[in-house]
């Protein structure tokens, strides 16, 4: 792909001894190789290497003090058969990622098409919406946790005073989850905002076709709206599921695993385990074997769903 | 251009420079002339400054001893990350299982021989027995010294037994009664529970539930907290257990899962009529004065009084500088240090039992009676049952606990998977012990 | 396939893609419920979206003890303007706020200057390994960060930098964020070569036409991408928790966060905390403002410049 032109080059020969590093072929690799270098830097340590070390280490017994003891597949087996945190750990995140990615692409998708019209005030709402995400994820997330105070929180004292049931929300092991996805949905103007964008790059000439065809609103947004959006709809996807995975903040601070076990998800069970509190011995082998558990579930998610976009996402095939 | 990114890259560079020399931390003095013997405490901004003042008088011309600031919310953390950095302070204040677990990786410095025959007064025979003896591990190495034995109690709300109606607790009552009074004063006057029981439910619950087992002649739940070889759960730990699952589920006692960390200031506003708790709840009450008049009694017995039984201590990592110094220090806080902050902050009666009496004293001049009595009482309890495990597969015990006995307690689990929740201990005993 | 800035500032302001001028405008009464009805839905999205906020200023404004009032009032009895002093002197807040200021600017400096030198190499230079390093970078996109947390802990733990700041700043200096290069590499492909003509005509070299030709262009990019690396740093919880352990050297997140855990029975002050968290949010509220525009671009740009 090469994009010079014959022209170019020509006038890089000629212009070789001009300024300070000059242009000709071999210059720019030197030149892109120092542009480059903090990135392959970077790259080497901080991908390549935890890549290697981390699977070296799940095959491992270490407690960050002392040397790592080999033990095969002996963190695995644990993990899968002994541990009496880890099924659940894993219930616990595919209820999380079942709860938040649909809804908040819904939430999202809805509330950007909502903004998405001309009324006065329209962009008052969107910066409202937005402005949860603006603000830092541990100051919302401990405010969350008190207005979700079963006796002096917000939430349960306007459902008491609506005359709506109440909830112990955090505190009972049904509500916990959805609790935590709650706080999580707080910020959808973020997916909205993402949305918004995709929303207004639909050329309106198909809209206005649709119209005169008289097409019905859900048609429109079946036929029109969703197929020219999916291109984004399937990287939200991608991109909400694989967060989901690895959502740490909430459950850390809102409940710190729930009552029993019904918010530690997999990311916070990592925490528990290699980083533990009050004296607690870590388990920094088995972390990491708790580690590859997450990590190729996130590889198999991000695959199949790709590999299943073709079906379902629309592409435009004309050539830029 | 050039010349505002040259600057831009200098700055970065120094900034850059900056941080990484105010990481790390200018190093001890040379081993001879003056050490600095560091300390860090989990006490409350209030007890913290109390400790400052009173180590400011110890008087060494060798020796300057610093208090490390720590937060206490985050005690935990931080010890965890200052072992893991290899940079814990000279003496640390460690809970009895932090103590047998590091020993036995050979973290700590062993004191045993030094205390065994120790100069004057401070040696063993001075300090509470059973303190002493958990704090040895299997080959008699002590890791640390007990400094303050937790004793553990029933808070109340007189007002709110008054008020109902019923006698307040006090020494030799019974399980039932406390359940009765806690069904008659749930979901009045803006308490939800009558009773937040959390060393009931929380993961030291099984643990707690020996008391009902041993108090009715049974056995506790472990033979051994520090060198368990089984745990057990015979007819009258189950028949204790069966108890708390009726009080649950009728909404008397707070269920598995009830946070804890506004139960004080619950307490205090009136809002939770009883709570399990510590007598150090005596020091936060002096200085937030609840709104309600309130008194500590000991835990309630089936047959003979019992109670859970708990010290925590301070420890010193092996590369302390200089363990001579460290030592006198250590004494010097077992010994002198108490008599300064217990006025101010009644925190625990101290270990080593010639400092208690200004424990006592303290709290008499407050006014806590009741608490004086109590504590006193469960030091001389002749039945204790052990808090937790202090082994290093104790996290594991959790886990299981959550998995097992919670559900139970919750109701989701009929009480006779109690035996199977006991197999899975045992085999882990076997397994890992 | 790739979309200047400029496209995607359309979004920014008009708000009139949606409404179709060429309609009929008859039907005056299903209309006006439409709008009462979009004004109703408007009011309880706002509504859900600020009442928390000012919830936690009546908090930040009650006794310590009024906090646990049973029926709770939604107004403060007595206010409590002292609670926005001792509150933050009560976790040192100017120092913590300092660390943050500090940490964020050389995170974000770092990501930003890495990603544009990275992006600009691979959209311009020829160069072998062009194509494969492209790919190699965004493919550690798909590595979750999880996976680096034990081994990094252990390496910076042997190099000596725990408990300094030196493992959140340094990763964001060696091209820490393949999102970054991803973009910054779509906004250099856009750029037409003719510009480089010029300047090599003039007898730039590379580094020349990369500082005074390139980034002026590339604007809206850079600020783009400072704004969001702004918010990652800021946001940022696990990383400081794990490499930080001296409290006077933690920032904001870290440092609010302990301010609600409680130990050994004491409960933590909500009444200082809100307080406080009220001052926490208030930096990033104000570069929000200022910046609206960027910010709201910045994800938009996400949107259409993958939108095939």
């Amino acid at each position: 792909m090469s994009r010079v032109s014959p022209v170019t080059s020509g006038r890089e020969r000629a212009g070789r001894n001009r300024g300070g590093m000059s242009r000709n072929a071999g210059s720019d690799v030197k030149a892109a190789y120092l542009f480059i270098a903090p990135a392959i830097i970077g790259f080497t340590v901080f991908v390549a290497y935890p890549l290697i070390r981390s699977f070296y280490l799940a095959l491992t017994k270490y407690n960050g003090l002392t040397d790592p003891v080999f033990v095969g597949l002996g963190n695995f087996r644990r993990l899968f058969t002994v541990d009496p945190a880890f099924w659940p750990a894993l219930r616990a995140t595919g209820y999380l990622v079942l709860l938040y990615v649909p809804l908040s692409l819904a939430l999202g998708l809805a509330l950007a098409m909502f903004c998405n019209q001309r009324f006065a005030g329209v962009r008052v709402v969107r910066t409202l919406a937005y402005l949860p995400v603006v603000l830092p994820a541990v100051a919302t997330i401990t405010l969350w946790k008190f207005i979700l105070d079963p006796q002096v929180g917000l939430l349960n004292t306007i459902l008491d005073r609506l005359g709506l049931p109440t909830s112990l929300w955090l505190q009972s092991p049904k509500m916990s989850m959805p609790a935590v996805v709650l706080v999580m949905l707080w910020g959808v103007g973020g997916t909205m905002i993402i949305f918004l964008a995709a929303l207004q790059s639909v050329p309106t000439e198909l809209y206005e076709a649709a119209r005169v065809d008289g097409a019905g609103p859900w048609s429109v947004f079946t036929r029109i709206t969703l197929p020219m959006i999916s291109p984004i709809m399937l990287l939200q996807v991608i991109l909400q599921t694989t967060a989901a995975l690895q959502t740490f903040n909430q459950p850390k601070i809102l409940t710190n695993g729930g009552p029993g076990f019904s918010t530690n998800v997999l990311m916070l069970s990592i925490y528990k385990n290699g980083f533990p509190n009050l004296g607690q011995i870590p388990q920094l082998g088995y972390a990491s074997a708790q580690v590859w558990v997450l990590f190729i579930i996130i590889i198999a998610v991000i695959a199949l769903t790709a590999k299943f976009s073709s079906l379902w996402t629309y592409s435009d095939n004309t050539p830029d | 251009m050039k010349r505002i990114f040259t600057m831009t890259a200098l700055a970065c560079a120094g900034l850059l420079t900056a941080t990484a020399c105010s990481g790390s931390d200018s190093g001890g003095g040379s081993s001879d002339g003056p050490v600095t013997v560091t300390v860090m405490t989990w006490e409350s901004a209030q007890t913290n400054a109390a400790i400052k003042k009173a180590l400011a008088d110890f008087k060494d011309d060798n020796i300057t001893v610093q208090l490390v600031d720590t937060p206490a919310g985050n005690f935990g953390d931080k010890l965890a990350s200052l072992t893991q950095a290899k940079k814990l302070p000279d003496l640390f204040w460690c809970g009895n299982d932090t103590e047998q677990q590091y020993t036995s990786q050979g973290l700590l410095v062993d004191w045993s021989s030094k205390i065994k025959d120790g100069d004057g007064d401070f040696k063993a025979d001075n300090f509470v027995p059973s303190a002493m003896e958990n704090w040895k591990t299997a080959d008699g190495q002590m890791g640390g010294l007990p400094s303050l034995m937790n004793t553990y109690g029933v808070w109340y709300n007189t007002d709110a037994f008054t008020a109902a109606g019923l006698q307040v607790p006090k020494a030799g009552w019974t399980w039932d009664e406390m359940y009765a009074a806690a069904a008659k004063l749930a979901n009045k006057n803006g308490a939800k529970y009558g009773l937040v029981a959390d060393n009931l439910t929380s993961l030291d619950g099984p643990f707690t539930m020996g008391m009902y087992s041993v108090s009715a002649g049974g056995a506790p739940f472990t033979d051994n907290v520090n060198h368990p070889t089984k745990a057990e759960a015979d007819a009258k730990y189950t028949e204790g257990v069966q108890k708390l699952v009726d009080a649950i589920k009728s909404g008397s006692v707070s269920p598995p899962g009830y946070d804890v960390a506004n139960v004080q200031s619950l307490f205090s506003a009136g809002k939770v009529p009883m709570m399990f708790g510590g007598q150090w709840l005596a020091a936060g009450f002096q200085t937030d004065k609840p709104k309600v008049k309130y008194g500590f009694a000991p835990f309630p017995q089936v047959d003979t009084p019992t109670t859970l039984y708990d010290s925590v201590g301070i420890c010193t990592p092996t590369y302390t500088k200089n363990q001579d110094a460290t030592f006198k220090v250590l004494e010097y806080i077992n010994t002198k240090v108490w008599d300064v902050v217990q006025p101010a902050s009644p925190v625990a009666p101290p270990a080593y039992t010639p400092a208690q009496a200004s424990y006592f004293d303290a709290l008499t001049k407050a006014q806590q009676p009741t608490v004086v009595d109590t504590v006193k009482a469960d030091l001389g309890a002749e039945k204790t049952v052990g808090v937790r495990f202090t082994t290093q597969w104790a996290q594991q015990v959790g886990d299981l606990t959550t998995a097992n006995y919670q559900p139970i307690l919750s109701g989701k689990k009929p009480v006779s998977d109690l035996p199977a929740y006991i197999d899975k201990i045992n085999g882990l005993i076997k397994t890992a012990g | 396939m790739t979309t200047l800035p400029t496209e995607a500032t359309a979004l920014a302001g008009t708000d009139q893609s949606g409404a179709d001028p060429a309609a009929p405008p008859a039907r005056k009464k299903p209309r006006l419920v439409g709008t009462m009805a979009w004004y109703v839905v408007a009011l309880f999205v706002c509504a859900v979206m600020i009442v928390p906020l000012l919830w936690m200023i009546t908090i930040g404004l009650k006794s310590r003890t009024a906090v646990f009032d049973i029926p709770p009032r939604l107004l403060p009895h007595e206010w409590t303007w002292s609670n926005f002093l001792n509150g933050p002197k009560a976790i040192h807040f100017p120092r913590l706020l300092l660390n943050t200021f500090v940490i964020t600017a050389l995170s974000v400096l770092g990501g930003v200057m890495t990603a544009m030198m990275t992006g600009y190499a691979l959209a311009r230079l020829r160069f072998p390994g062009r194509k494969v390093w492209f790919y190699l970078f965004v493919g550690s996109m798909l590595l979750p960060g999880v996976v680096g947390l034990i081994p990094l802990f252990q390496l910076y733990k042997s190099i000596g930098w725990y408990d300094t700041w030196l493992p959140l700043i340094v990763p964001a200096f060696l091209g820490g964020n393949p999102l970054f290069i991803f973009l910054a590499r779509q906004y250099f492909l856009a750029i037409p070569y003719s510009i480089d003509e010029a300047a090599k005509i003039d007898g730039a070299g590379h580094f020349r036409i990369f500082t005074q030709v390139m980034l002026p262009l590339t604007r809206p990019a850079w600020l783009t991408m400072a704004i969001l690396a702004f918010q990652a740093s800021w946001n940022d919880y696990l990383n400081p928790l794990v490499y930080l352990y001296t409290s006077g050297k933690w920032p904001l997140s870290v440092g609010m966060a302990s301010f609600i855990s409680p130990f050994a029975g004491k409960t933590p002050d909500w009444s200082y905390f809100m307080a406080t968290n009220l001052l926490y949010m208030l930096p990033p509220l104000i570069v929000f403002f200022a910046a609206q525009r960027y910010f709201i671009q910045g994800l938009g740009a996400l949107g259409s410049t993958t939108q095939k």
